[in-house]
């Protein structure tokens, strides 16, 4: 009799691990890739990372992927196909077209292969006819103008992709239903906790010298941190700045592997496991993290710089034309702050052997400040 | 959801002889069916962590993987993936314990994850010439489930609900018959269909959890037909895995799976429009077997809206006041007939229906073997989705009321187990007691009588003779 006290009246609460969205944004500078090739190629890590993302979709029901390569040129989705943007132009009927073009793309390139589980195929062979029509785009032309990715555009789509997944997942089938039947009005009461999605990014990066996207990487990485995705850096080859900060700020997972051949163990053991599992798992991290910022001005990675005290943009020189801050256009002038050296630790030992002279300085600037009121 | 329901099919498969597994596991679909629906989500993390790693796992290791707060998730985690038969685990010669992947498991799971082999386990798909070239629509294979499912589940009612044999569609095959004999969920008392306890408390479960059910009580029927059981389950994981709307070939089927072509047509999980049909297609109710998206309202939701209308009779449709006075909208007769299990009707309108919970209608559905918790958990499941906002959805007097007359009756409540006494010293004792209650299976202790009772007993016993042999040392 004692369990009818109304404390275990949850018949049964579903313990099922949430759905795990899971973006990755994939690396694919050409530079980089051949400059690694003797350890492992491109097509080589390509088969290593479907094979894990097979591995993601079968760890739930639900989970879904998205695959977006940061190019040389352009950072492009691979996975789901983009659907190709239409002319605005406004007929009765072109609601519908849009979703039959879909389909008829859809329709023959599912792959009817008895060896292979269908949700697999349909993502593999999506994911590796965009990669090849990437690559097919990609012209002499775009791998001369630059030698790095553009990953904060990349990281900024899996972003913008996890949100709007997110917003069709918050809103509960049932509750969405119920709208027509229930009144709207106290659409507000509808529980959003029910399906609610977990997603993370994970960066395969091979690039260094990303410091000239410091601004976008930042901005992505704090839009992350407020939103709670944990971004997971897998670092190939290439400096580490940036990104190691982007893992250290989320709370995602850091790997530099001394082997990269080894690609498929180090995604399988440190980066598949979601946000559920992570609980009760111990998540490799950078031990010690790089914090050094890069500065606006030149995108130099830099130990010591100048900040704008207005907009707290940095710059790694005092010297500004007009004496404004390129950021924001205030006043800003750094020349006092070069005559003062800004170092911390010498100044601290000054403040004990001056503590004489110290007080002497506030002792002569209290009457001037007491002596005007004298004054009217 | 398919927690409940997957953990029937996840006990059946535990029970099962290690050479069983091995021979499971030999089918790509088989295992990759196994990974996705049983295995709970740390095990799938150890599984993922193991598949690629050129050499065993040192426990050590993995203990330093987990966090240590856990401890018992890990305990449980491996015990499952140990009665599954997929780690083995190994004394290395310095005396340390390491675990790997059985090998056949590894074999299949990487296969069926980079779809390499040619062991085309997940269905041959019918090529032009077999199919004749025309496909049927979801719609009409959603339509055909439901009616063959819903024939069943009618069948097993009808007589406990009052309604004329033949009043309504229930063409129920003989095979179909005989296994819900030879489950005992239905019993034939004076040539009529009369629904048992076991029957009862399968009606009111949700459609996967019962399509699972029944497929069990097949499994166990296959070697008095002289099938082979191992052959059996793989179909049925295969099946799973197909995609509806397909027609898939009959061609390079066994015997044995032909046959159970039959049986499962007639229960509504596969269509072919004739019986020397050479396709089959898939219907909802079986590629739904190994994934919980026909369970999961919505997650299908996009891929077809055929579903609308076969959602909205699994939708929920059931307002049940704090007054005990129900209201359920729906002219299903099925539906009807099961409220009336426990509820006493009083009106029926063309889309309504309204009735009271009283004392005497949950008695006699209590003594007829319904239980308390059943009743609730199929209110809560087909509650009305205004119900659903709220939480708990039923009012929670009810729910207590619901209890409070089942308990009236009877105050025992029985839980299969193994009773673990005379233990040699406390330290044992309580070694052994922890254990137990870190995978799970601890029912009851008592620390004065130094015995405890447990639901499983295998891990256990592994457990007190490694301690044994430790001791020897």
């Amino acid at each position: 009799m004692n369990t009818i006290d109304g404390s275990d009246r949850h018949v049964k609460t579903d313990t099922a691990p949430p759905p795990s969205l899971l973006a990755i944004v994939l690396d694919t500078n050409p530079h980089a890739w051949a400059h690694l090739s003797s350890s492992i190629a491109l097509s080589a890590a390509l088969a290593n990372i479907l094979v894990f993302i097979n591995a993601h979709l079968a760890s739930g029901n639900a989970n879904e992927v998205a695959v977006i390569a940061s190019h040389s040129h352009k950072a492009t989705f691979l996975y789901p196909t983009p659907t190709p943007p239409k002319p605005q132009v406004r007929h009765g009927t072109n609601g519908d077209v849009d979703m039959n073009g879909v389909d008829d793309y859809k329709g023959p390139q599912a792959a009817e292969n008895p060896n292979k589980y269908r949700a697999f195929a349909l993502v593999e062979s999506a994911i590796l006819k965009n990669f090849a029509k990437l690559l097919a785009e990609t012209t002499e032309n775009h791998l001369a103008a630059t030698p790095t990715t553009l990953i904060g555009g990349a990281i900024s789509l899996a972003l913008a992709y996890i949100n709007k997944s997110s917003m069709l997942h918050a809103p509960t089938a049932a509750s969405a239903e119920s709208m027509s039947l229930a009144s709207l009005a106290d659409s507000e009461n509808i529980h959003i906790d029910r399906v609610n999605l977990t997603s993370r990014i994970l960066i395969i990066s091979v690039s260094g010298d990303l410091a000239n996207q410091y601004i976008p990487v930042m901005n992505s990485i704090f839009a992350a941190q407020r939103k709670k995705i944990p971004i997971d850096i897998l670092k190939l080859a290439g400096d580490t700045v940036l990104l190691q900060q982007a893992s250290d700020a989320t709370g995602g997972v850091y790997m530099k592997p001394d082997r990269p051949e080894g690609l498929l163990q180090y995604l399988m053991m440190a980066f598949l496991p979601d946000a559920t599992a992570r609980q009760s798992l111990v998540i490799p991290n950078a031990g010690g993290v790089d914090f050094r910022a890069a500065c606006f001005c030149h995108r130099k990675v830099v130990d010591i710089g100048f900040v704008c005290s207005v907009c707290l943009s940095i710059f790694c020189s005092s010297v500004l034309p007009d004496n404004l801050c390129l950021t924001c256009g205030s006043y800003l002038s750094l020349r006092s702050a070069l005559i003062n050296p800004p170092a911390l630790i010498p100044r601290k030992k000054k403040k004990k052997r001056k503590a004489g002279t110290d007080s002497a300085t506030p002792g002569g600037s209290t009457p001037a400040g007491s002596s005007t009121p004298l004054h009217p | 959801m398919s927690a409940s329901s997957s953990i029937q099919a996840l006990e059946y498969l535990q029970g099962l002889p290690l050479h069983t597994h091995r021979k499971l596991y030999e089918a790509p679909s088989t295992v990759l069916a196994v990974f996705r629906c049983m295995l709970p989500h740390l095990a799938k993390s150890i599984v993922m962590a193991m598949l690629y790693m050129p050499s065993s796992f040192p426990a050590a290791d993995l203990e330093a993987w987990f966090k240590p707060s856990a401890r018992g998730e890990r305990e449980q985690a491996l015990s499952i993936l140990d009665r599954l038969h997929i780690l083995t685990s190994k004394r290395e010669d310095d005396r340390s314990l390491s675990y790997s992947l059985s090998s056949g498991f590894q074999r299949s799971l990487r296969q069926a994850i980079e779809g390499s082999g040619t062991h085309r386990s997940f269905g041959v798909p019918a090529t032009k010439a077999e199919s004749g070239g025309k496909r049927l629509s979801i719609k009409f294979l959603d339509q055909h489930a439901r009616a063959q499912w819903e024939g069943i589940l009618f069948f097993m009612v009808s007589g406990a609900a009052g309604f004329e044999p033949g009043s309504v569609n229930m063409d129920v095959g003989p095979g179909t018959k005989k296994l819900l004999h030879a489950g005992d969920l239905v019993r034939t008392v004076h040539g009529s269909p009369r629904i048992t306890k076991e029957g009862f408390s399968f009606v009111l479960q949700e459609t996967n959890a019962q399509v699972w059910n029944l497929l069990i009580v097949y499994l166990k029927m296959t070697s008095d037909l002289g099938m082979n059981e191992t052959e059996v389950l793989s179909f049925l994981f295969m099946l799973g895995s197909l995609e509806l709307g397909q027609d898939y070939s009959t061609s390079t089927l066994s015997a044995t799976q032909l046959q159970m072509l039959e049986d499962l047509s007639s229960m509504g999980l596969v269509y072919r429009s004739s019986k020397d049909s050479r396709t089959f297609y898939p219907t909802r109710l079986a590629t739904t077997l190994t994934s919980d998206s026909g369970a999961l309202p919505g997650s299908d939701i996009s891929t077809s809206d055929t579903k609308s209308d076969s959602k909205a009779q699994n939708k929920g449709f059931i307002i049940i006041e704090t007054n005990y006075r129900l209201y359920a909208y729906t002219n299903s007769l099925i539906q009807i007939a099961i409220l009336s299990l426990f509820t006493k009707l009083q009106h029926r309108f063309p889309n309504l229906i309204s009735g009271k919970l009283t004392k005497e209608s949950v008695h006699r559905a209590v003594q007829s073997g319904i239980t308390s918790a059943q009743i609730i958990s199929y209110l809560t499941t087909y509650a009305h989705p205004q119900m659903q906002k709220m939480n708990p959805p039923l009012p929670p007097t009810v729910m207590d009321q619901i209890r409070l007359w089942e308990y009236e009756g009877e105050r025992v409540e029985v839980t299969n187990g193994y009773l673990m006494r005379e233990f040699e010293f406390e330290k044992k004792y309580r070694d052994c007691a922890a254990y137990a209650e870190a995978l799970g299976v601890l029912v009851w202790r008592s620390d004065e009588k130094r015995c405890f009772f447990a639901s499983h007993v295998e891990q256990i016993s592994a457990f007190l003779k490694k301690q044994n042999e430790e001791r020897k040392k």
